[in-house]
């Protein structure tokens, strides 16, 4: 992939051409205390973009994938009906976006664009988003206590499915085109060729960033093997189930999650709209039937699906990822301290009580 | 399947209500048909066993199944009232307008069953989505062995589709097996479960290339699969419909798996092997 070096006071200037050529840009502000947040870029808050921040717990899926959508509009007028999809097709660029949070939104493609059908809504939204990534390099303020990307193989830097990619060399970035369209970028007078004394720095960089991280879970192949296997004990998930409260948060802010529901709500007399929302597992509504049978009636029924959905081999197999791209933000958010990384743990350690290999005898 | 590149998968077409039929108790049969001619034509393309998305506009959409035959000429829902979009649908008059998407899922795949014996075991408003198989079958009769159809109901006026049993119970090369829980004035036939049936005299169900197509309520469907591995069928030679709540119907909400199935699009038929391995309990 072909790189470019820049200078730091030139980074916004890459903000300055997506919106010259029309992209609402969107990009990581600081709010109060730990509060992040992605928004639109203006004139007037330009210059307040970070660049080092914590990830935002409210993931840039929601670009693609927003909490509300609406599907179609609906008139009754004199006995008939008339159903009038509405789209949105905005031309965005994400600057920003983080490598686990750009796993997420390439998992969301497969899904939504793969298989069977595709989903016309997320393919106007997706065309025309150019995504700008940014390495995490910055030990304390990139990486937080529960990011494990280097497990989950997603981060800290991205390898593809960015159009441009920016990584904080210090006194200078370098910028990595993914695709012709970030390519282009590089006519700008702002880059030049870098050295290998660049390369190099990278490179030293990575590594150093790659011991930094303080969340990590080597076991994740050993959790897929027991949750695919199905020898994950009820004792092991009733002990993860009893720590859910059933918020619902740990799905809401995930950036693979793809659950919704769908909704019809009165817009005016005779006039209705369908929306789709973000739904989760973890809520015992999600798989009642009319009538009110319910198939999975117990909270830790509910968190094995979580997980089995997330890591089972049938499903990584499908959609050649799993559904967790190691963001962390399940085990930043959850109450009960069964995020992703210590459910992984917690099922690793039970897997080691009962030992299956020592069942020999003569 | 494959819908191309264009096309909205959650966009529904209008359709218009031809008439009503109460077939039981809470059951009623919906005989529609989309207004336009051409989306008539494309949906008539469904399968036996796939279903389609029912949408009351202000209340929501839900999971119907299709129990006609493609070749039937009327297109038709059999709805049971149990929750706000049932209860709506059956709020509606001939000459109402709704809307419906599909067909989807996988269905029933017939020519897999030709040359063999067809057992059809059916409880109560189970006999909905086996209908449209049952129909199929009848119409491409030498493709298949022997044709059986157990149909059980808790009394004699919750037997479903009653003429088209009497016309079964006529046709030849067709055998129709009819039991109810309790027997009302004027009944005469089997009181009992459906699995009764499978022992009466003068009733014999091959196993050897069977298949079994078996739905009803829960209860009787488990019932119905232990008589069945009892007589020596095996799992996959049992096939079956789920019913899960369902949001899409294209594998898109997530609201239908089952383990690691999205019923909507792995689905609704299963046999009997896929689903005790699906990797949770149904
Ligand atoms: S965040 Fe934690 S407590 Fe909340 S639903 Fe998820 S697992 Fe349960
Ligand atoms: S499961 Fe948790 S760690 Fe994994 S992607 Fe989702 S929110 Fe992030
Ligand atoms: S009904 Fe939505 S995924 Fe099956």
């Amino acid at each position: 992939m072909k790189a470019r070096i820049l200078n730091r006071a030139d980074v916004l200037k890459i903000v300055d051409q997506l919106r010259q050529q029309d992209y609402e840009v969107i990009a990581p502000f600081h709010g109060w205390g730990r509060d992040t947040f992605f928004d639109t870029v203006t004139d007037e808050n330009r210059e307040r973009i970070e660049l080092h921040l914590p990830n935002p717990y409210y993931p840039p899926k929601r670009f693609v994938l927003p909490h509300i959508e609406r599907l179609l509009k609906v008139r009754r007028a004199n006995g008939g009906i008339q159903i009038e999809p509405t789209y949105e097709e905005p031309k965005r660029a994400i600057f920003g976006i983080r490598s686990c949070d750009l796993a997420g939104i390439y998992h969301l493609d497969r899904f939504y664009l793969g298989r069977d059908f595709r989903d016309i809504y997320y393919e106007k939204r997706r065309r025309n988003l150019f995504l700008v990534n940014l390495v995490c390099t910055d030990p304390d303020r990139d990486i937080s206590d529960e990011c494990f990307c280097v497990c989950a193989d997603t981060g800290p830097a991205a390898r593809d499915h960015f159009d441009l990619q920016l990584m904080d060399l210090g006194n200078e970035f370098m910028a990595v085109a993914g695709t012709p369209a970030g390519e282009a970028l590089f006519a700008s007078p702002i880059f030049r060729k870098g050295g290998v004394e660049h390369i190099q720095k990278r490179h030293t960089i990575l590594t150093e960033v790659r011991k930094r991280f303080k969340t990590t879970t080597s076991w994740f192949a050993t959790t897929i093997r027991c949750v695919s296997q199905g020898s994950v004990s009820e004792r092991t998930w009733e002990e993860i189930g009893n720590r859910c409260l059933e918020c619902g948060g740990c799905t809401y802010v995930c950036p693979a999650c793809t659950c919704f529901t769908v909704s019809d709500r009165p817009v005016a007399a005779n006039e209705m709209e369908r929306v789709r929302i973000w739904d989760s597992c973890a809520l015992s509504g999600f798989t009642r039937m009319a009538g009110g049978f319910n198939p999975r009636r117990t909270v830790h029924d509910r968190r094995n699906r979580r997980f089995f959905r997330k890591l089972a081999h049938y499903f990584i197999q499908r959609e050649l990822s799993m559904a967790c791209v190691g963001c962390g933000r399940c085990a930043d958010v959850c109450h009960g301290d069964i995020g992703m990384p210590s459910v992984v743990e917690m099922i690793r350690r039970a897997s080691t009580e009962v030992d299956k290999h020592e069942r020999v005898g003569y | 399947m494959n819908a191309s590149a264009t096309e909205n998968i959650y966009l529904p077409k209008t359709a218009v209500l031809d008439r009503i039929v109460t077939e039981i108790p809470d059951v009623k049969t919906f005989y529609w048909r989309f207004d336009d001619a051409a989306e008539q034509q494309a949906f008539k393309r469904f399968r036996p066993g796939q279903f389609a998305q029912v949408s009351l506009f202000g209340v929501g959409e839900f999971p119907a199944s299709l129990p006609p035959s493609p070749t039937e000429k009327e297109t038709f829902f059999t709805i049971r009232q149990v929750g706000s979009c049932t209860a709506a649908l059956h709020q509606l008059k001939a000459g109402d307008r709704f809307a419906v998407r599909g067909p989807y899922g996988n269905g029933f795949p017939m020519e897999e069953y030709y040359g063999k014996n067809l057992v059809f075991v059916a409880g109560g408003i189970g006999l909905i989505p086996l209908r449209s198989c049952i129909v199929d079958a009848l119409e491409h009769r030498d493709k298949y062995q022997r044709i059986q159809i157990f149909h059980g109901a808790k009394t004699p006026g919750e037997l479903m589709y009653v003429s088209k049993l009497h016309e079964w119970e006529l046709t030849p090369g067709v055998e129709c097996h009819l039991t109810v829980d309790r027997a009302a004035a004027g009944w005469s036939g089997n009181v009992g479960v459906v699995g009764s049936l499978f022992a009466k005299p003068g009733v014999h169900v091959p196993v050897e290339n069977t298949i079994a197509f078996v739905c009803g309520p829960p209860i009787m469907f488990r019932f119905v699969i232990k008589d069945l591995l009892a007589m020596g069928f095996q799992p996959r030679q049992i096939v079956s419909t789920l019913e899960r709540y369902m949001k899409c119907g294209v594998g898109k909400c997530g609201h239908c798996c089952i383990g690691v199935a999205y019923v909507c699009v792995d689905g609704p038929v299963f046999t009997y092997e896929q689903i005790a391995n699906l990797g949770e309990d149904i």
